[in-house]
């Protein structure tokens, strides 16, 4: 009975080391839709952001950051770097100033906004390009 | 011309700060440089600070985050042939949105060194945000041999448009063979840009004119 109880723990050790090495060449994105955000204020925005970066998931939003929040997410981050884990974000904001005059419109009387936002680790994400016609996420696995 | 840049013109002309300066000049101008690490700040700095004061306003290294603090120089008189103009030169820390200790140690830190100067580099790019808040005009500083369209720059212009802050782009080390100073020019076209190089002073005296006209 003895060696049936260790021969089980045994298993489950293996099998949280297997998912940990899993975890560790996974690439997580978590999508909040403008719903979502809408609900938050600019605090908890970019609280939940950070919080999930932190833990190596790249974030993409339904929604432009404004160019405030862009500042306060990068104080915010640069105060969480220490010299283990975190290393700081890679980010990339699309629309808000480059949208045309009928979207601000729309984001006016709808309250949403438009364009779109990636945040990453930057021990993960190495680089966001923007080219003519597509953003390209330069990302790496067990960074 | 696209919508929105045809808002943003129709918008900077009729700002208040736009609105008001046409009524009242400031006589002494608080003048931030502000730009990603290594675009060429300080050696920029120095430079107007050499041309007018013949004394230098920090050092430069190749090591990014060489300045970690607000450095200051006041009462810097420019003459230009639109006429003179004083300013408080404020040189600002890089902007950066990470910051590894490890890159330094390839520039011959020890370790802890390296740490440290991460330490400093962090708060450093805090304080220089929180600055945005003091300065009357910036010179927002590129590396015209690096793509200008980065999220740091973007950042950086977009906060200055959004407190009406005025500002010039300036598009740093066109003697660099590398240089594409028109790649500047097409990533921001609805601000003035000027081409310079710090190290050897080329087009300076287009950027004391250009500070006179648009930032005074």
């Amino acid at each position: 009975m003895a060696a049936k109880k260790s021969g089980s723990a045994g298993k489950k050790k293996t099998q949280k080391k297997k998912m940990a090495k899993a975890k560790e060449r996974e690439i997580r994105l978590d999508f909040i839709p403008s719903e979502m955000l809408l609900r938050k204020n600019t605090d908890d925005k970019l609280e939940m952001i950070l919080s999930k970066v932190k833990k190596n998931i790249i974030v993409v939003l339904e929604e432009a950051l404004t160019p405030e929040e862009e500042s306060i997410l990068i104080q915010n981050a640069m105060e969480e770097i220490d010299s283990k884990d975190f290393f700081g974000i890679e980010f990339y904001r699309m629309g808000h100033k480059d949208v045309g005059i009928f979207d601000r419109l729309s984001s006016f009387l709808t309250k949403r906004r438009s364009g779109m936002t990636i945040v990453g680790p930057t021990r993960m994400v190495e680089a966001i390009k923007k080219e003519p016609d597509h953003i390209s996420v330069f990302a790496k696995v067990g960074g | 011309m696209s919508g929105g840049l045809v808002f943003q013109k129709i918008k900077g002309m009729f700002s208040l700060g736009r609105i008001l300066g046409v009524f009242k000049k400031k006589k002494t101008i608080s003048l931030g440089f502000y730009g990603a690490v290594n675009a060429g700040k300080t050696t920029l700095a120095n430079r107007i600070s050499m041309d007018w004061l013949g004394e230098e306003v920090g050092v430069v290294s190749e090591i990014p985050h060489e300045t970690r603090d607000i450095q200051k120089v006041e009462n810097v008189k420019v003459d230009t042939e639109a006429g003179s103009l004083n300013m408080n030169i404020i040189d600002m820390p890089g902007i950066a949105t990470q910051v590894d200790f490890k890159e330094f140690e390839k520039f011959g830190l020890t370790e802890e060194e390296s740490k440290n100067r991460a330490k400093e580099a962090t708060k450093g790019v805090i304080e220089a945000i929180k600055w945005l808040n003091n300065v009357d005009a910036v010179l927002v500083v590129m590396d015209s041999t690096r793509d200008p369209y980065t999220q740091v720059n973007i950042t950086i212009i977009g906060n200055l448009e959004a407190r009406d802050i005025p500002m010039i782009v300036i598009a740093n080390k066109i003697d660099s063979e590398d240089a594409s100073p028109e790649s500047i020019e097409n990533a921001f076209p609805q601000h003035v840009v000027v081409q310079v190089s710090a190290s050897t002073g080329d087009n300076m005296d287009d950027l004391y004119t250009a500070i006179h006209k648009h930032l005074t």
